[in-house]
């Protein structure tokens, strides 16, 4: 039904990019898909909600309060960057630039990682759940590539055989879960489901699924963006077009994310609940806000230098998963907060950078005169990201630090304040500059359009309501899926 | 061990080809070596678990032959044919070099296996299956890192992905198949754009030279 | 003592030369020549030993000394080589290492003899012959130990006597590759191509040649007569371990062995038709390769 609908409907779509006529019915039918599938995705998650976890395909699909979550998160992320690709895409299509070729493999493969994604959230079988993550890479590759130039193909190539490699150690990791598994006594068909795995979890031998985590975490810590494996987040963010890029930061690396969380409560589990699985994330996460933080402090370029405060921030819901307790429901909300205000910084820099015709910060100076839109959607944005009260992300920042004082972890407590200063002072240098500073090119100024407005100022308002005000049904959305990754809510 | 003749000889065969690789420039003949390690690796199924008379190890071997021993090797010929490159660039680790890392890892290997104690159907006698499986997903990381031409780095990841083969056929008999499929496919499709995306570097470059590609930094 | 433990060295002192003589038959029979007698080495060794020696004056006791030790060593060495299934005339526990070191001396005698005269040729061959038997050792030893591991024994005449079709049949693969392994370092030892190439005029590419160029009439005699002895010891090992007839009867053992010898002499014929020598510097991998298959198949054994 529902479930089955979700998955049959973008490859659908991407078929259908395929033969169309021209680059501008590519682009219409990627914006109006997208925003449809959205809503498909919204309503399935909120029926789950309603009702309780949903079954399909003898027990291979499954949609409980976590998936339900991520998936409305993809939804929301998904849609919102299929409009902002029309627009996007406008000046190109006006110039030519976009072939029709080129806007057909564009649309085929954002269907096709939706796809991806929408398989990874809704499968039970742990081993589907990985070939779904092979794929998103698979497919995202030539995303990055949609113009084919030698900088793109370097970040497309680094991009491909890092995590490439990184998904096999996952399979690793899942092959070790099945191996400890086996005295289970399971049968083949449910070896690997996670809802038979997460009943019987202390029963799992802890040995190999020890080692199984070790593997699990370098391997989709490489596709999340952990240091120290994120090299090829940079350049893969930066090269990539700004809607692919928003999809990238804002949902594909929490899918990754969301594999680790799947494995969390089995590996906790299995060694008796004594945080051993929590500690290595908390090790990764803190790796990764100290390592983005000296990197964000000397970068120049936009993209990269959003692309850092991806791998800070997926740093920071790894860490709040490896406190458990608070930590786990400020991490899950910190992956909306944070899927939105990335989505927003994406879409500002990307248009911005189609104004000055670079992404040099320096070039970019003085953006919120010429262009109030989008210099205020990207001076917003950064501000949002670096944790200035009263926006959401500041909020779940906090929330992660009370969990941090709660599990008396004090040395993460005062390392992850120390990263987040730092990229503070780093990023507001930059983002003041690119706002007031004196004006050094000339902008190419788009018209801008409703939908533009629509998009920025949405952004902004969402963050700064969440910042202020919990939604009922948000809060009971996430203490129902905290409670399934493992922490009190 | 007397039973044990067959999987030896994959074995024995698996690191030979592991260490052959380590030490070979041509990458013609790299291409060919990876390719008969896929074959051999591919066996595995049906010698462990062909006497149980299910249809599943067979249609597994011959899907894994297909794909490793005619499918790969014939897109990564192409790669080399269109870019024109016949010997591997001197790679950052000698060959020579190479070798003896490649023999370190299979004694690592070794090692993890007897600290391991891992569970699951693991025959008395095959208890080297897994280490050799771990030393060949060792040497593939290695030929990723340490070498430059990019046919290299894809022949890598192929071997990475024999040695988790080797693992996952030896320690869990009973992953659904269409898991194993899935598996199968991603591979194939990874290895099909991987060699897409080094014709483009090709082109674009006039080499396949990966290290030569630093522009992005920082 | 038993009559039958003469047969291995009286078989290896008599017949040793012949090998020399199949090996270049087989050579001519590729190039689509006649070829030698195969005879032939028996006549060059009795025309050298009726002529008279001339030794420079810029050498010492050590240049007249080298061949006859090598001679010597390598003929002890013989002492200790079962043939197949018959056991050797010395043995004891331990004398693989005796036999491994007694080739190590007639080397060493034979390089410091060429360092003697010294010429810069002898020099440079006396470096590669010491670097690449310094890699093949190795290789060597460890086939051997693996052997031993499987065999329980410490001796020569034991470890090749106890190798049967049976272990053939449950340790094929490990054995196959000690067989490949023996072979490299018999080709590398007995400067047979791929290593070096004996039918070479060019001092600057010998290895082994070079180091014989100064000796003359009995000298050259002996050290060549030693090469062959050489060939025939280690031979022995690789035919002993790939031929496992081990029936009661002494001469049905003693034709399977001979047998394997000649077909082991006509491979080293179509090794040397059909490949060219390797790049100095591309020995090393070829030797470290060998080591490599030596130690998978001491760990194939183990495991």
């Amino acid at each position: 039904m529902l479930l089955w609908a979700l998955l049959i409907l973008p490859p659908v779509l991407a078929g259908t990019c395929c033969v169309a006529r021209s680059a501008r019915r590519v682009l219409l039918l990627a914006s109006v898909g997208g925003a449809g599938w959205a809503a498909l995705a919204g309503a399935t998650a909120s029926a789950a909600y309603a009702s309780g976890p949903l079954f399909a395909a003898r027990g291979w699909l499954y949609l409980d309060a976590l998936s339900a979550y991520h998936l409305a998160v993809l939804g929301l992320v998904f849609g919102a960057s299929s409009v902002y690709a029309w627009g996007y895409f406008q000046g190109e299509l006006a110039d030519g630039t976009l072939s029709l070729r080129s806007a057909r493999r564009f649309g085929a493969l954002w269907f096709g990682s939706a796809a991806a994604m929408t398989a990874v959230l809704l499968s039970n079988n742990l081993g589907l759940m990985w070939v779904g993550i092979e794929a998103t890479t698979l497919l995202t590759a030539f995303l990055i590539c949609v113009h084919v130039t030698p900088l793109s193909l370097e970040a497309m190539w680094k991009y491909l055989v890092v995590c490439s490699v990184g998904v096999a150690f996952a399979f690793v990791g899942t092959l070790l879960v099945a191996a400890s598994a086996q005295r289970l006594g399971l049968d083949a068909s449910e070896m690997l489901l996670w809802t038979r795995l997460r009943e019987s979890a202390a029963l799992l031998a802890p040995g190999p699924m020890k080692l199984a985590f070790l593997f699990l975490l370098v391997g989709y810590g490489t596709k999340a963006g952990l240091a120290p494996l994120h090299s090829w987040l940079p350049d893969a963010h930066s090269q990539a077009p700004a809607p692919v890029s928003a999809l990238f930061s804002g949902f594909m690396l929490n899918t990754a994310l969301y594999c680790l969380m799947r494995y969390l409560p089995l590996v906790e589990g299995a060694t008796g609940g004594t945080g051993w699985g929590g500690g290595l994330l908390v090790v990764f996460g803190i790796l990764s806000i100290l390592l983005a933080a000296v990197f964000i402090v000397f970068q120049q370029d936009g993209k990269r230098l959003l692309a850092y405060h991806s791998v800070e921030h997926i740093g920071i819901i790894a860490l709040g998963l490896g406190l458990g307790g608070i930590g786990t429901f400020a991490a899950l909300w910190h992956t909306l907060n944070h899927a939105v205000c990335k989505a927003l910084a994406f879409f500002s820099v990307g248009r911005l950078g189609q104004m000055y015709g670079t992404h040099d910060l320096g070039r970019m100076a003085g953006a919120m005169r010429r262009s109030p839109v989008w210099g205020i959607g990207f001076f917003g944005g950064v501000l949002a990201l670096i944790g200035v009260a009263p926006f959401a992300i500041f909020m779940s920042e906090f929330q992660i630090l009370r969990a941090a004082a709660a599990a008396h972890a004090f040395v993460a407590l005062t390392l992850f304040l120390l990263g987040a200063g730092i990229v503070f002072v780093g990023a507001l240098r930059h983002a003041m500059t690119s706002a007031w500073g004196e004006e050094v090119c000339e902008p190419k100024l788009q018209p801008g359009g409703v939908a533009d407005a629509v998009l920025v100022f949405g952004a902004l308002a969402l963050l700064l309501l969440l910042g202020l005000w919990m939604p009922g049904p948000l809060r009971t959305a996430l203490e129902q899926a905290a409670l399934i990754v493992g922490g009190r809510p | 061990m007397n039973d044990g003749a067959g999987p030896d000889a994959v074995l024995a065969l698996l690191i030979i080809t592991d260490l052959l690789l380590l030490g070979s420039s041509r990458l013609r003949s790299c291409i060919t070596i990876t390719a008969l390690q896929g074959v051999v690796v591919s066996l595995l199924p049906v010698l462990l678990h062909g006497a149980e008379g299910a249809v599943r190890p067979w249609i597994l071997t011959g899907g894994s032959m297909i794909l490793k021993g005619a499918v790969f090797p014939w897109l990564l010929l192409r790669v080399l044919r269109e870019s024109g490159v016949r010997r591997e660039v001197e790679p950052f680790v000698g060959h020579t070099l190479s070798v003896v890392a490649g023999v370190a890892a299979l004694m690592f290997s070794i090692w993890v296996g007897t600290q391991l104690n891992l569970p699951g159907p693991v025959a008395p006698n095959q208890t080297l299956m897994v280490p050799a499986g771990l030393a060949t997903l060792l040497i593939g990381l290695f030929l990723i890192v340490s070498r430059r031409t990019a046919v290299t780095q894809v022949l890598g990841y192929i071997v990475v992905e024999n040695g988790i083969y080797t693992v996952g056929v030896t320690l869990v008999g009973g992953v659904p198949m269409l898991v194993e499929l899935g598996v199968l496919m991603d591979v194939f499709v990874a290895v099909f754009i991987m060699s897409i995306a080094a014709y483009h570097i090709s082109r674009e470059f006039d080499h396949i030279d990966v290290d030569q590609l630093n522009q992005l930094r920082g | 003592m038993n009559w039958t433990v003469v047969i291995p060295p009286a078989a290896g002192l008599l017949l040793a030369p012949l090998l020399f003589g199949v090996i270049n038959r087989t050579k001519a029979l590729f190039a689509g020549r006649h070829g030698q007698p195969l005879l032939q080495p028996y006549f060059d060794l009795g025309k050298l030993l009726r002529k008279g020696a001339t030794y420079s004056r810029t050498t010492t006791w050590v240049f007249r000394a080298g061949p006859i030790v090598g001679l010597s060593a390598t003929a002890t060495a013989l002492a200790l080589t079962p043939m197949g299934g018959l056991p050797a005339p010395v043995r004891f526990s331990g004398d693989v290492l005796l036999f491994a070191y007694l080739l190590c001396l007639a080397r060493f005698f034979t390089v410091i003899a060429a360092l003697d005269t010294g010429s810069s040729f002898e020099g440079m061959g006396a470096s590669r012959e010491v670097l690449f038997s310094a890699l093949a050792e190795p290789a060597l030893l460890l086939s051997l130990a693996a052997v031993a591991r499987e065999t329980r024994t410490l001796s020569l005449s034991g470890m090749v006597g106890s190798v049967s079709a049976g272990t053939w049949l449950s340790q094929g693969p490990a054995l196959a590759l000690v067989a490949v392994a023996l072979g490299v370092v018999l080709l590398a030892e007995n400067a047979r191509i791929p290593v070096d190439d004996p039918t070479t005029h060019l001092e600057l590419t010998m290895i082994h040649e070079v180091m014989l160029l100064d000796h003359g009439g009995p000298d050259l005699a002996f050290a060549l007569y030693g090469a062959m002895l050489k060939l025939w010891v280690l031979g022995a090992l690789l035919v002993g371990l790939a031929v496992p007839v081990r029936s009661g009867n002494p001469l049905v053992g003693a034709g399977a062995f001979l047998g394997g010898m000649v077909v082991l002499a006509m491979l080293i014929g179509v090794v040397e038709s059909s490949m060219a020598r390797l790049r100095l510097l591309r020995v090393p991998k070829l030797l470290v390769g060998a080591t490599a298959l030596a130690v998978l198949a001491l760990i194939l054994i183990l495991g």
